[in-house]
C-alpha cells in the first residue's frame, strides 16, 4: 500500500479538529517526554520524523480484532462501564475464565499502575516497607515514598539480573516485595524454578511480607526457562501477579490491566480499587484482545527479530545490551543516557529516560519497528562516534528521588 | 465537519494500511466493514433495555466527538498503542474553556478520581468529612474505607442542600462535599446562596475544604445558575470537580477534572494525578479535547433536549398525584409512594431499568434518569402498568 503517512494526514485532515490533533502530534510527544524525563529537555527538532523508542510499547498498536471492537463499541461511550456490552463485571470474568478461575481472583485495573500503587497502599506501612530492586519500574518505590514508608533498593548483579538472594535477605519483616519479571529497564528475566524458590524462601523468612511478580512483559520472553508465575500465585497466600494490556497487547493508550490471585489476597486491591476504572472502549479492546491469540504469537515473533538485529547492531558499536527478554534493550553507551538521549533526539530518535544507579552508563532503548530500529541504529553509529564526555566519576551514585515521577514504561 | 461517511472510511482504512505491516494491509477488507458498521450502528435502535439507572446522556458525545476520536484513532490505527501526552493538551484546552490556567485543573479519570483524590487528602481520622443524606456516595464511601469520620447532615423539607445545617457541621471538618445540583434529589442551591456558603465556610472554619461536585452543572435552569471555578481558582479551600460524564455524553470513556488554587491542585495532582500514563486512556483524551471545544451549542441544546423530556416526566407523575423534588439536573427524585426496590424490580422485568435505593428514602422515593422523549414515552407506559397494580394490589 504505497500512501504516505504525508497522504494520509492530507485526507484525514478535512475536519478542524482531527487535523488539529494529527498536527499535534509532535509537540505532544515532546511534552510527554519533557514532563516525563526527570528533567532532560529531549527535543525532535521541527520538521524531523520522529522514532519514539523510549516507552516500551508496541510498535504497531493493538491488532485488528481490537481496533473493530473499539470503533463498534463507540456508541456506547455514553454509556458507564456497568451499563456497557460487555461490562467490567464481563471482562473480569472472560480473564477469569482464561485462567480457570473466579472473578474473585481477579481484580481490573486502569493499566497496571493502578494495581501497583494500591498494592504499595494495601500492603505497606511505615514499620513494613517495601523491597525492590534498582534499577526497576520505579512506580512502587515512587508511591511508597509519596507515603512516607521505607523503601529498600537491592541493586541487580553483574549481569543486570534482579539479585533474588539479596532481596530475599532483604525481605524480612517488609510488607511488599516488587519482583519485576522481566525487569524493566534490565530486560532480563528469571526462570519459574528460581521464581518458585524465591517466593518459597521468601515465605519461610517472612511469612507475612506480599510478594508482587509483575509480568509486564510476559509475551516478550522467549527464554524456554521462564514461565508465568499465576499458578504459583493462585496456589500460594501472599503472592499476586499483575498483567497490562500496554505492551504486545499494543494498547498503552486504552488503560487496562490487572491483578491475579487467591481471593483474599485480591480483597484489598478490591477494595482500593477505583470505581469505573476501565473505559467502555477499554473493556470491548481487552475482550477482543483476549480472543486474538495470533496477534500476540505474531508480535512475539516479531519483536524477537528486531531485538536480534537491534542487539547485534549496538554489539557491533562496541555497545553491549543485558539478555534482553523483553521489548526493550538496557545498552551500556559508555557515556551518560541523558547526554546520548539528546544527542539522539537532535536526530529524531526518543529513547528511555535516566534509570539511576546506572544512569551514568546505561540506556534502555525500545524495540520499534524494523525499519524504525535500522534508522535508529544510523543514528547511534553517528551519536557513538562523537567524542565521549570527560571520565566520569566511578563512584555508584544512590538511586535518585528525580526519578519518582517517572512513569513511562 | 463535511467529511463524507465515504471519504472518512477510506482515510480510516489507508491510516491504518500505511503504517502497518502487510498482514494487516490483508485485513483491511474487515477494517473496512467495522468502520462502514460505524454510522449504522450510531442510528441503530439500542437493543435492550431503556436505561434509566445511571444519570447518562441518552445520545452520547455526539458527533463532533466522534470525528475526533475517529481521526486520532486513525491516524496509523497506533493511537491506543501509545502512551499519552494529550493530557496537557486537554488541560490547556479545558483551562481555555472555563477562563484559568493549566495549574489550576488536574485530571481524573471521571470525577470519581477527582472526589477520591480530595477525600485522601483533605479527610482524616481526626477531620471529618460533611456530606449530605442522601448524595452521591463516592466521597463518604472512600473516608469509611479509609477509616475517616462521616459527618452525615439531613436535606432540608424540599430535599435541597441545608446550608445552615452543613455550615455548622462543617465547623472543624476536613471536607464538606457539596454536590449541587445534588444526586441523587436533583435539587439545586442558586449561586449566591452558594457564594454566602462557601464564604461562610471559609470564615468560620478556615481549615476546612469545601468540594463543589457541579457534575449536573450543564442540565441547571434555575436563573439564578453560575460556576464556582473563580472562587475555587483564589480560594485554595475550594474545589470544583467536573465531569464529561453527563451532558457531555461521555460516561463510558471516564474523563473528569478539578479546578482549584493552583496550591490545591498540585496537592492533588502530586498524590494522585491524572494522566496519559496513570489512568487516562487516549481516546478520553482526544473525546475530551474535542467535547470541551465545541461551542456552547452543544451543551445549550443538551440541555433544552433534557429540559423538555423533564417537564414531560415530572408534569406526568405530578399528574398522577406523586410528587417530585424541583429537578435542576438530567434525572428526577419523586415519591413514588412505596419502596424503590419493588418499583425497580417490577420495572425491570418490563425491559426498564431505573436506580438503586437512596436511604432513607428508600421506602418512598425512586431516582429516574431521563432518556430520550421516545425512551420517556416508552417507560412511563410501563411505569403506569406497574405504579397501577400495586395501587390497585394493595386496595
Amino acid at each position: 500500500m504505497p500512501v504516505s503517512r504525508r497522504g494520509f494526514l492530507h485526507l484525514a485532515s478535512s475536519p478542524p479538529a482531527s487535523a488539529r490533533f494529527l498536527a499535534a502530534r509532535g509537540l505532544e510527544a515532546h511534552l510527554a517526554e519533557t514532563q516525563r524525563s526527570g528533567g532532560a529537555r529531549a527535543l525532535v527538532p521541527p520538521g524531523i520524523d520522529e522514532i519514539r523508542i523510549s516507552s516500551n510499547e508496541n510498535p504497531l498498536g493493538p491488532g485488528q480484532a481490537v481496533l473493530d471492537a473499539i470503533v463498534t463499541k463507540f456508541p456506547e461511550a455514553g454509556r458507564y462501564p456497568f451499563n456497557s456490552t460487555p461490562s467490567e463485571t464481563a471482562l473480569a470474568a472472560a480473564i477469569a475464565a482464561k485462567y480457570k478461575v473466579k472473578p474473585e481472583n481477579i481484580v481490573l485495573g486502569a493499566g497496571s499502575q493502578e494495581l501497583l500503587k494500591n498494592a504499595v497502599r494495601a500492603f505497606t506501612s511505615p514499620q513494613h516497607g517495601l523491597v525492590t530492586a534498582a534499577p526497576s519500574f520505579e512506580n512502587c518505590p515512587g508511591i511508597a515514598r509519596k507515603l512516607g514508608h521505607p523503601v529498600t533498593e537491592v541493586p541487580v548483579d553483574a549481569v543486570l539480573r534482579l539479585d533474588l538472594e539479596a532481596m530475599i535477605a532483604a525481605s524480612k519483616g517488609s510488607g511488599l516485595i516488587f519482583l519485576n519479571n522481566p525487569n524493566n529497564p534490565t530486560a532480563t528475566v528469571h526462570g519459574a524454578k528460581a521464581v518458585a524458590d524465591f517466593v518459597s524462601r521468601v515465605r519461610k523468612l517472612s511469612p507475612d511480607t506480599m510478594i508482587l511478580i509483575d509480568e509486564a512483559y510476559h509475551d516478550y520472553v522467549t527464554d524456554a526457562a521462564y514461565q508465568t508465575a499465576i499458578p504459583l500465585a493462585l496456589d500460594t497466600p501472599n503472592v499476586f501477579v499483575t498483567r497490562t494490556f500496554s505492551k504486545a497487547y499494543g494498547m498503552a493508550g486504552m488503560r487496562v490491566g490487572y491483578a491475579i490471585g487467591r481471593s483474599e489476597t485480591m480483597k484489598p486491591l478490591g477494595t482500593l480499587k477505583m470505581p469505573y476504572n476501565v473505559s467502555v472502549l477499554g473493556i470491548a479492546a481487552a475482550m477482543a484482545a483476549m480472543g486474538d491469540t495470533k496477534h500476540i504469537e505474531a508480535e512475539r515473533a516479531r519483536n524477537t527479530d528486531v531485538r536480534a538485529f537491534t542487539v547485534k547492531a549496538l554489539n557491533d558499536l562496541g555497545c553491549k545490551s543485558s539478555e534482553s527478554q523483553s521489548n526493550f534493550l538496557f545498552t551500556d553507551v559508555r557515556r551518560p543516557a541523558k547526554e546520548f538521549r539528546e544527542a539522539c533526539a537532535k536526530q529524531g530518535v526518543m529513547v528511555g529516560r535516566d534509570f539511576p544507579p546506572l544512569e551514568k552508563t546505561h540506556v534502555r532503548i525500545s524495540i520499534g519497528t524494523l525499519d524504525e530500529m535500522r534508522k535508529a541504529a544510523a543514528v547511534f553509529r553517528s551519536v557513538l562516534k562523537t567524542e565521549m564526555s570527560p571520565p566520569l566519576d566511578e563512584t555508584p551514585k544512590k538511586p535518585g528521588r528525580q526519578q519518582e515521577e517517572a512513569a513511562w514504561r | 465537519m463535511a467529511l463524507t461517511r465515504r471519504r472518512f472510511v477510506r482515510a480510516a482504512g489507508i491510516g491504518a494500511a500505511g503504517a502497518l505491516t502487510s498482514s494487516w494491509i490483508g485485513a483491511r477488507g474487515r477494517e473496512h466493514s467495522a468502520w462502514s458498521a460505524f454510522e449504522p450502528t450510531l442510528q441503530a435502535v439500542e437493543p435492550g433495555p431503556i436505561v434509566l439507572a445511571s444519570n447518562e446522556n441518552p445520545l452520547g458525545p455526539g458527533r463532533t466527538v466522534m470525528s475526533a476520536v475517529q481521526a486520532a484513532f486513525g491516524e496509523g490505527g497506533r493511537r491506543p498503542g501509545r502512551y499519552s501526552g494529550s493530557s496537557r493538551e486537554l488541560i490547556e484546552a479545558i483551562a481555555a474553556k472555563q477562563k484559568v490556567k493549566p495549574e489550576n485543573i488536574v485530571l481524573g479519570c471521571g470525577s470519581t478520581q477527582i472526589l477520591r483524590s480530595a477525600t485522601h487528602l483533605f479527610t482524616a481520622k481526626d477531620k471529618p468529612l460533611v456530606g449530605t443524606i442522601p448524595t452521591y456516595e463516592e466521597c463518604a464511601g472512600y473516608a469509611e474505607m479509609m477509616g475517616h469520620l462521616v459527618r452525615p447532615v439531613a436535606l432540608d423539607s424540599e430535599f435541597k442542600l441545608d446550608l445552615n445545617r452543613l455550615a455548622d457541621a462543617a465547623n472543624g471538618a476536613g471536607l464538606v462535599f457539596y454536590c449541587n445540583p445534588n444526586n441523587p434529589t436533583a435539587t439545586y442551591v442558586g449561586a449566591r446562596a452558594t457564594r454566602e456558603f462557601l464564604a461562610k465556610v471559609t470564615r468560620e472554619s478556615p481549615e476546612t475544604t469545601i468540594l463543589v461536585d457541579e457534575a449536573y452543572y450543564d442540565y441547571v435552569t434555575d436563573p439564578d445558575h453560575d460556576t464556582h471555578i473563580p472562587i475555587a481558582v483564589d480560594n485554595p479551600r475550594v474545589i470544583v470537580a467536573r465531569t464529561f460524564s453527563k451532558a457531555y455524553g461521555m460516561a463510558g470513556l471516564r474523563m473528569g477534572y478539578a479546578v482549584g488554587h493552583p496550591d490545591t491542585i498540585k496537592k492533588m495532582a502530586e498524590w494522585d494525578g491524572g494522566s496519559g500514563t496513570g489512568s487516562l486512556n487516549v481516546l478520553a483524551l482526544h473525546a475530551g479535547i474535542a467535547a470541551i471545544q465545541q461551542d456552547g451549542s452543544f451543551t445549550a441544546s443538551e440541555r433544552a433536549r433534557n429540559k423538555e423530556v423533564r417537564d414531560f416526566t415530572m408534569k406526568w407523575f405530578a399528574d398522577r398525584g406523586m410528587k417530585p423534588t424541583d429537578a435542576q439536573a438530567n434525572f428526577m427524585f419523586v415519591n413514588i409512594g412505596r419502596p424503590a426496590k419493588a418499583f425497580r424490580d417490577a420495572c425491570r422485568a418490563k425491559g426498564v431499568l431505573v436506580a438503586r435505593d437512596f436511604p432513607p428514602f428508600e421506602k418512598t422515593h425512586c431516582r429516574l434518569s431521563f432518556g430520550t422523549m421516545d425512551e420517556m414515552k416508552r417507560a412511563v407506559a410501563v411505569f403506569e402498568q406497574v405504579l397501577a397494580r400495586k395501587s390497585t394490589a394493595a386496595a
